[in-house]
């Protein structure tokens, strides 16, 4: 049986993968489970935030390990991990992905962000969108090596051989690819220097949230707040595209909001070509998921899609009609993220779907 | 040590459970996917498809319909097998009786979840607790690993003693976690355990003929009833028994309650499931501190282990019982009154203190625990309370849109003439549709890509004026409406998947009693409800009934083909050949084994006004049939539209492509464009008048779900697809051309 490097009062080894669903922090976290209960001799738990899963919103998922022959007594979620995986770096300005990070606590981010910095006991950054361009490994296969270098308990052979057995039987095709990236997460880690002090993250996505109680709630859940789904900003479900205007090009047809499903659009009366006719003004980003819809049926690439690293400041972003609310404190997230489902996820989707 | 050859795994309790039945190999599940229940059936699928096991897999259309197979099996004298949770149990409660009262022994796994509503997919035990009077045995597993184990020993039991029974379980806190586990390493050391089953009567022996289901007055119904409750009775003994012999073969002992430091504890806290193992942490923790506490748990509901709880609890001089669902009105959940009125019964008085906890899955932690253990230690005087209530704060709410009025969804851009028994839609064009507001805001939680809300948006284009809105359960109402947010921005209301047909019914006719009687003005309102992800297989029947009476209102059925919400089981409308969480593609089987649900063709049989399908690929045609819906559903009668939705997320295709694997799904005549207007068909597009038909594998191979069928291996399925297809069109085409058919 393999030693763990520390416990907490309960004799529990912890750790907390903060991630996006479709980037596959679910399979991550079982697969570390399954390491520890299957290969290491540890008694281990796994489990994720729990509901109905979607791409693009955020999941979390927990690892406990402990000795062979203790109980494992705790079924909540890790509040204070000792190692904090997250999957996205924008996820080091959410509160909630960042909470309880503490002296004891090895915090591994996926990015390419050099100067990255955050306060804790060890901090390592790992590039996975390169390395998964590279190695045509996904994101999760990566961190996973990242997670297993990091924690300094966990041998590569042994990650190796899991992913092998579980992995390798069903998708056989993708396990070159799927050992690959798990290798490179493990030998591309950079270690940094944390912060010094125990500074509280800038928290940019303050959540101004309603707050109802007993004594103030609509009694039976009536919502008297339309359309206060405005308030969440979703910008983190694009994955690395978003769709550019072009108003020169536009003919005003509005076959973009006819397959919008995200109410991005905004037209106003207008004229063109001389005649009266409801004009496209713009998008407001914050509710473009990135699908590219939209880009597929602009009859005149009046909408492209560009790499959004490429342009600090999106040109024609524009508030949504008919909002009233004069400052919105945007939610830096989608609503509640979970799984409810694994069979089918586990499985690999054939084009730009889930692994 | 244990006699028998064990083995760990690392699964969760629905894995558990499902491992447990393909080990025991039951002749029929007959099921239908409830989150967070479902995953039984889809990993007994996956096993299936790799042809691990015999079990028949029977997708009901709702659990009230997957009872009803159970039964029917069960009667035939076989071993069978069900999951199930929340009100999809008290969907199916009204069979419960009939299952127990007959005395056919079947094994349901539960895992706990609350009963809506309003709707909330995680767990508690009020579903559980509905299950008390129906007479089934019950058992409470609080731990995957007791999933497993219960599972083995629930059928041995049940048979001895020809009841059904109940294997419960925390939804999510252990139906999804998994854990280091041991389980049997060979199955048939499981099934020699079980030994084999000889069912008294059976309906499948035409040389001994019985009647099952006899019409019964009293007193016989008193003596049928009386002998339930001897076979109850008779439970406790066999249970202790199997238990006793499941021991020797594992080294893993249960009895029916449990204490853990209980023997000296001054206060005790009864909790029921994974809480327990809390409990115990938090029980050492105070036990540091030289307080002397103590934590009990049940592992059988049904019956009642009365005399184990009297001899834990017997020495405490407080009893803390914690109930992760209340009896409203009661002064306690059921525990509470159970655990109380065994306490009473046998004259041990300790003071009692109830807390309601942990309802829809809030979390359990190490500190409420403690908190709980704590209303004992610190002898409080509120007997009755709920753990934690949160009061709220009185903030300033500003709205984020103005009310859309009447007037401004009204800008007049189209409408509808009748022209020779047919209407005609003017206007309504794409761009000037535009000017009408959208009814939903953005920001809602959708994947990238879904077609949910393009299918929503595209239908309220065509309808000016005011309009009301009612979603089935399903993903379009769970991404829209998270609470305390909502992306409605006109009136909205939920109701479960089965019945929303039926609850706007109601509400149309409230609609016009009040304008009858003078209680609202004169005036419109057009009333949509919207279902999808297999909402139109449970939900039919409320369908039909409302479209028989003729009821005034729109239904749209976003058909997304399969139970997206609960992660992507097959639904009747699900293609055939379509992989799915419950059609896995294996050795054994290449997906989904039926023919999809024609859906307008059941509801046109209903003689409605007017039914029509739709398709984002052809906006326009879509936009002006949303109006001539709008027309008949105000003054002739009911309507049905159906739309493909597209699921990125379990098509497993690219978002940006959806609108093309929709447009080639209408040009292979998968999902032709038609409408019946008073019974009249019309073709609105024919792809073959334009050369633009394609074969229906071009369709297929565009979705990961449906890929595989491009292999030569499933030549014959694909052919089989191609020629119901064809034989659904040419019908069509026959319909089109003789205003009689």
């Amino acid at each position: 049986m393999v030693k763990l490097p520390i416990l907490n009062d309960m004799g529990y080894y912890e750790m907390r993968l903060e991630s996006i669903g479709g980037f596959g922090a679910n399979l991550c976290g079982k697969l570390l489970g399954e390491i520890g209960a299957m290969s290491l001799g540890l008694n281990a738990a796994a489990f994720s935030s729990y509901g109905s899963e979607k791409r693009g919103s955020p999941v979390k998922s927990f690892i406990r390990f402990c000795e062979a022959d203790r109980e494992l007594r705790i079924n909540s979620p890790v509040e204070e991990p000792h190692l904090l995986a997250l999957f996205h770096d924008r996820m080091v300005h959410n509160s909630s992905a960042v909470k309880g990070i503490n002296e004891n606590t090895t915090v591994i981010i996926n990015t390419a962000d050099k100067d990255i910095s955050l306060y804790c006991k060890r901090l390592f950054t790992i590039d996975c969108e390169k390395i998964a361009m590279e190695t045509k490994s996904r994101i999760n296969m990566i961190m996973l090596g990242a997670i297993i270098k990091a924690s300094g308990f966990i041998p590569l052979a042994t990650a190796e051989d899991m992913v092998l057995k579980t992995l390798g039987k069903k998708y056989p095709d993708v396990l070159k690819q799927n050992l690959d990236g798990l290798r490179e997460g493990f030998s591309k880690i950079v270690e940094k220097i944390p912060s010094e002090n125990g500074q509280k993250l800038e928290d940019t996505g303050k959540v101004k949230r309603v707050f109802w109680g007993y004594k103030t709630a609509p009694a039976g859940g009536v919502n008297y707040l339309i359309g206060s789904t405005a308030a969440n900003d979703l910008s983190a479900s694009r994955e690395g595209y978003f769709p550019l205007f072009h108003p020169e090009k536009c003919i005003h047809c509005g076959l973009c909001d006819t397959t919008c499903p995200d109410m991005v659009f905004r037209f106003e009366e207008g004229e063109y070509k001389g005649r009266k006719v409801m004009k496209n003004q713009g998008l407001d980003y914050h509710y473009c998921k990135g699908c590219l819809r939209c880009v597929k049926v602009c009859p005149t690439a009046a909408l492209t899609a560009e790499i959004e690293r490429d342009f600090k400041k999106k040109p024609h972003f524009i508030r949504t009609k008919g909002l009233i609310a004069e400052e919105i404190d945007y939610k830096a997230e989608g609503s509640s993220g979970y799984v409810t489902s694994e069979a089918y996820l586990d499985e690999q989707r054939v084009d730009g779907g889930l692994l | 040590m244990a006699t028998v050859k064990q083995t760990y795994i690392f699964e969760s309790g629905n894995e558990l459970a499902a491992h447990a039945a393909k080990q025991i190999n039951y002749h029929i599940m007959g099921y239908y996917p409830i989150t967070p229940s479902t995953q039984v059936a889809e990993m007994l699928d996956s096993l299936k498809a790799q042809g691990k096991h015999q079990i028949d897999l029977i997708p009901a259309e709702g659990e009230h319909s997957a009872a009803g197979i159970c039964y029917g099996a069960s009667v035939g004298g076989g071993r069978v097998f069900n999951a199930t949770s929340a009100n999809g149990l008290l969907y199916a409660l009204e069979q419960l009786p009939v299952q127990s009262g007959t005395r056919f022994p079947v094994v349901m796994n539960v895992a706990c979840r609350t009963v809506s509503g309003p709707l909330d997919i995680k767990g508690d035990h009020s579903d559980i607790m509905y299950a008390l009077n129906t007479g089934w045995l019950i058992l409470f597993a609080s731990s995957p690993q007791e999933v497993y184990d219960f599972n083995i020993c629930a059928i041995k039991i049940a048979e001895a003693v020809h009841l059904p029974i109940i294997i419960a379980y925390d939804g999510f806190f252990t139906s999804h976690q998994k854990r280091r586990c041991e389980v049997f390493k060979n199955d048939e050391d499981v099934r020699n355990f079980i030994g084999e089953y000889t069912a008294p009567f059976s309906a499948l022996e035409p040389d001994k003929p019985i009647t099952i289901g006899s019409y019964m007055n009293e007193p016989d119904l008193m003596i049928n009833k009386y002998q339930l409750h001897i076979a109850m009775e008779k439970s406790r003994k066999v249970a202790r028994e199997v238990f006793e012999e499941f021991g020797e073969l594992t080294d893993r002992y249960y009895s029916a309650a449990e204490g853990y430091m209980h023997e000296d504890a001054d206060i005790l806290l009864v909790i029921l499931g994974s809480a327990y193992h809390t409990a115990k942490q938090a029980v050492d923790e105070y036990r540091n501190q030289g307080k002397k506490c103590g934590a009990v748990t049940l592992h059988s509901l049904r019956p009642f282990p009365s005399k184990e709880i009297v001899e834990l609890c017997k020495n405490a001089k407080t009893v803390v019982i914690a109930d992760r669902q209340d009896s409203y009105g009661a002064g306690g959940g059921n525990l509470s009154l159970e655990v109380k009125a065994a306490l009473l019964t046998a004259g041990v008085m300790p003071k009692t203190i109830t807390r309601i906890y942990g309802l829809g899955g809030q979390d359990f932690f190490l500190e409420d625990a403690k908190t709980l253990l704590g209303c004992g230690i610190e002898d409080t005087t509120d007997h009755f309370d709920y753990y934690p209530k949160v009061a709220g704060e009185k903030n300033e709410i500003r709205p984020f849109f103005e009310p859309i009025s009447e007037q401004e969804a009204s800008p007049g851009v189209i409408s509808v003439e009748e022209d020779e028994g047919k209407f005609k839609v003017k206007g309504a064009t794409i761009n000037q549709t535009l000017k009408i507001p959208k009814r939903l805001a953005p920001g809602h939680g959708a994947c990238p890509g879904c077609g949910i809300p393009v299918n929503v948006n595209l239908l309220l284009r065509g309808i000016e004026g005011n309009v009301v809105l009612l979603f089935q359960t399903g993903c379009g109402m769970v991404v829209t409406t998270p609470y305390p947010q909502t992306a409605f921005k006109v009136t909205y209301v939920h109701n479960l998947f089965q019945n929303g047909a039926a609850t706007l019914s109601g509400l149309v006719r409230m609609y016009r009693s009040k304008q009858q009687r003078g209680e609202l003005p004169e005036g419109e309102i057009t009333f949509i409800m919207i279902s999808g992800d297999g909402g139109m297989d449970i939900g039919m029947g409320s369908a039909l009934g409302t479209a028989i009476r003729g009821e005034n209102l729109i239904i749209m059925e976003y058909d997304n083909g399969g139970y997206m919400n609960t992660g992507y089981q097959l639904s009747y409308s699900t293609p055939k050949g379509a992989k799915s969480a419950t059609s896995h593609l294996g050795e054994n089987q290449y997906g989904k084994s039926f023919f999809h649900k024609d859906t307008p063709q059941i509801m046109a049989a209903a003689n409605i006004p007017y039914v029509a399908t739709v398709a984002e690929s052809n906006p326009q045609d879509f936009i002006r049939k949303a109006a001539k819906a709008q027309m008949y559903a105000r003054n002739y009668g009911t309507v049905y539209l159906k739309a493909l939705s597209a699921c990125p997320l379990n098509w497993a295709d690219k978002p940006q492509n959806e609108r093309s694997v929709i447009a080639a799904a209408v040009d292979s005549c998968y999902f032709p464009l038609y409408e019946i207007e008073r019974g009249k068909t019309a073709l609105n597009y024919n792809p073959e008048d334009s050369n633009k038909k394609i074969p229906i594998i071009d369709f297929l191979s565009l979705m990961g779900r449906t890929k595989h069928l491009k292999n030569e291996k499933y030549a014959d399925v694909v052919r089989e697809i191609q020629k119901e297809t064809d034989r659904r069109f040419k019908r069509l085409k026959a319909m089109a051309e003789n205003p009689l058919l």
